[in-house]
């Protein structure tokens, strides 16, 4: 797993629960490296967030541009699970449902480009989000990189890039 | 309850800042806009459009009598203090509406509105006392009458579009902020993916490659030797264009300034401040069009420069031959073709967007020293060059690029030296070759 914004991910717009909650991201068979074209498949775990607090859960796999241009920004797969959809926080005294509530997976097929790349002032970066939208407005995004393709880092010119 | 953050700040990893308040300043800006067009656009509603239209739908017409005429004046202060009088021409008329016979005064338009006095009694002259004339009075105000119907389509444009375009601007805005509001990023971007998804699939040919430019105008020329013509991209030409549209509008003022010159001249007035102005004017003219010739001359004398290619688009790790082809008279100190990337970066600095462009890999393929023309005869060369195995695939985004091209420098003789570009697009790789024969699932790839 390779969080970009470290342990606690990001949060936007400003620190929403007392305690920044904790998100797990795992990478089936562990990897953070596909092929374009994977199938890409990830668990996600939530800890130190009360479930009762959480009314909806984005779960996305989107790349996004670093580097000295704007940023661009592209989503593959996206979904939103709402408290009363998954019935977890509905009915969130029942400790089974506040599990299913605070881990789940999901799968997507990654298209053929673009594929990860470090340049000199352009980069690609692929991630999964998880991002959590608390009762009192707030919201919460934990970011996790992953890689598609096999491309070489960029050097100056002068040294190779092979 | 606590209030959403107004400022935004970056602390190391940590964004904090309100995306509410964002939302929320976005919506108020256009909803601003909208309303000023909604306001604006029922004052000129209510001044123009509809009494012009009650003019040619409501008015009734008859058959009235002019039995008085005079000039309507009217005194204005303009900022300074100084009082103006402007004068139009009026007419009494008399008609029956109604029951009755009823006078009232009318007075031209705002385009017959003068300054000076005598050009609108002039215009008086027009009417004689007593001649019969067509009218149109309002049935609600009957001592409203007009001489004339019609519709000023220039006045409805000016309605319709300034409004129209504050009220499509602001609606826009504010149904675009709306939708933002308490949606993520990602969910707008998806949403905005599904819903421009079809009209994408519409406009692209390889809808297999997202993000990969497509290459349609790299193919659509046949080759002689090889399979495709690249088109080129020199950087020569566009300074041809902009040197020679830059001599021809500063030659344009140059030949007005000396117009006005003559003309002071042949009425006996000499402006000092005009020909000393003339005279530098002129002389970077001179030294525009001196530029530009200097520009064509090179332009023709190196000649065109042609490049085929074997395939297109191009595969990582595949071979492709190239016909090269350059015209021209002039002798050559050194050629060379080279394969590149180069990244290319769009960003906001103040107000000012600017594209930051970097090569970022460059290998050449050939280079040829003392060239000598064979007249009649253009210089060819066939030649192969690799695509590396690990190569990054074309990609372009709204502000991002990473592009592949070749490229022929050239030095020639006495000339400076010249540039053409030929872009390329590669697609990424096959994906089991890529991962090293990967046994999952992916889609079939379209050649």
């Amino acid at each position: 797993m390779i969080e970009r914004t470290g342990a606690g991910g990001s949060v936007s717009p400003s620190p929403g629960p007392a305690f920044p909650p904790r998100v797990t991201v795992t990478f089936a068979a562990d990897r953070a490296s596909y092929a374009a074209g994977d199938l890409l498949q990830a668990r996600y775990r939530l800890e130190a967030v009360d479930p009762a607090t959480i009314t909806a859960i984005e779960r996305s796999v989107v790349w996004y541009t670093e580097g000295k241009g704007e940023e661009d920004f592209g989503v593959v797969f996206f979904d939103r699970l709402l408290a009363d959809q998954s019935g977890s926080a509905a009915d969130a005294s029942a400790p089974a449902a506040a599990a299913d509530w605070l881990s789940g997976s999901f799968g997507t097929q990654l298209p053929l480009s673009p594929l990860s790349y470090e340049g000199l002032i352009v980069k690609i970066r692929w991630c999964v989000r998880v991002r959590l939208f608390f009762v009192s407005g707030r919201d919460f995004v934990s970011e996790h990189v992953f890689f598609v393709g096999d491309i070489p880092v960029a050097r100056p010119l002068g040294l190779a890039v092979s | 309850m606590r209030l959403p953050t107004f400022f935004s700040k970056k602390r190391g990893q940590r964004r904090t800042g309100s995306a509410a308040w964002g939302s929320f300043g976005e919506g108020f800006f256009y909803a601003g806009l909208l309303a000023a067009g909604l306001f604006i656009g029922g004052l000129m509603l209510a001044g123009v459009a509809v009494p012009e239209w009650r003019i040619n739908n409501h008015f009734v017409e008859v058959e009235g009598r002019l039995v008085g005429k005079g000039l309507a004046r009217r005194t204005s202060t303009d900022l300074f203090g100084v009082r103006r009088q402007s004068w139009r021409p009026a007419v009494l008329l008399e008609y029956r509406a109604g029951d009755g016979s009823v006078r009232a005064w009318h007075a031209g338009g705002r385009g017959e509105t003068t300054t000076d006095r005598s050009l609108a009694l002039g215009q008086l002259d027009r009417w004689r006392l007593g001649q019969p004339v067509r009218c149109w009075y309002d049935p609600d105000q009957i001592e409203t009458v007009v001489l004339k119907r019609g519709y000023n389509w220039w006045l409805w444009l000016l309605t319709l579009l300034l409004p129209g375009a504050l009220v499509a601007f602001g609606a826009a805005g504010l149904v675009r902020a709306a939708r933002a509001w308490g949606r993520s990023e990602e969910r707008q971007a998806a949403e905005a993916e599904r819903f421009f998804r079809p009209l994408v699939q519409a406009a692209t040919a390889d809808v297999d490659y997202p993000t990969v430019p497509p290459c349609d105008d790299l193919v659509n020329s046949p080759g002689t030797i090889q399979r495709f013509r690249l088109p080129t991209e020199s950087p020569e030409a566009w300074s041809l264009v902009g040197s020679g549209l830059f001599a021809l509008l500063w030659n344009a003022v140059v030949v007005v300034l000396a117009v006005a010159a003559g003309l002071d001249l042949a009425g006996g007035r000499t402006d000092w401040w005009l020909f000393g102005l003339l005279a530098p004017f002129a002389l970077i003219g001179l030294v525009a069009v001196g530029q530009f010739l200097r520009r064509l001359l090179l332009a023709t004398a190196v000649g065109p420069s042609h490049l085929e290619i074997s395939d297109h688009p191009l595969r990582p790790g595949q071979t492709y031959d190239v016909h090269l082809s350059q015209g021209g008279s002039v002798g050559f100190r050194r050629l060379e073709l080279v394969f590149e990337l180069e990244e290319q970066a769009t960003y906001c600095q103040g107000t000012d967007v600017r594209t930051e462009k970097q090569v970022v890999w460059r290998e050449s393929i050939r280079r040829w020293d003392r060239v000598e023309p064979v007249p009649g005869t253009p210089f060819e060369a066939d030649l192969q060059f690799s695509v590396p195995p690990r190569a990054m695939h074309s990609f372009r985004s709204a502000h991002n690029g990473v592009g592949w091209r070749l490229v022929l420098r050239g030095v020639p003789e006495r000339w400076p030296a010249f540039l053409r570009v030929f872009p390329l697009v590669i697609v990424p790789a096959d994906a089991a070759v890529a991962v090293g024969g990967s046994t999952l699932p992916r889609r079939e790839v379209v050649s």
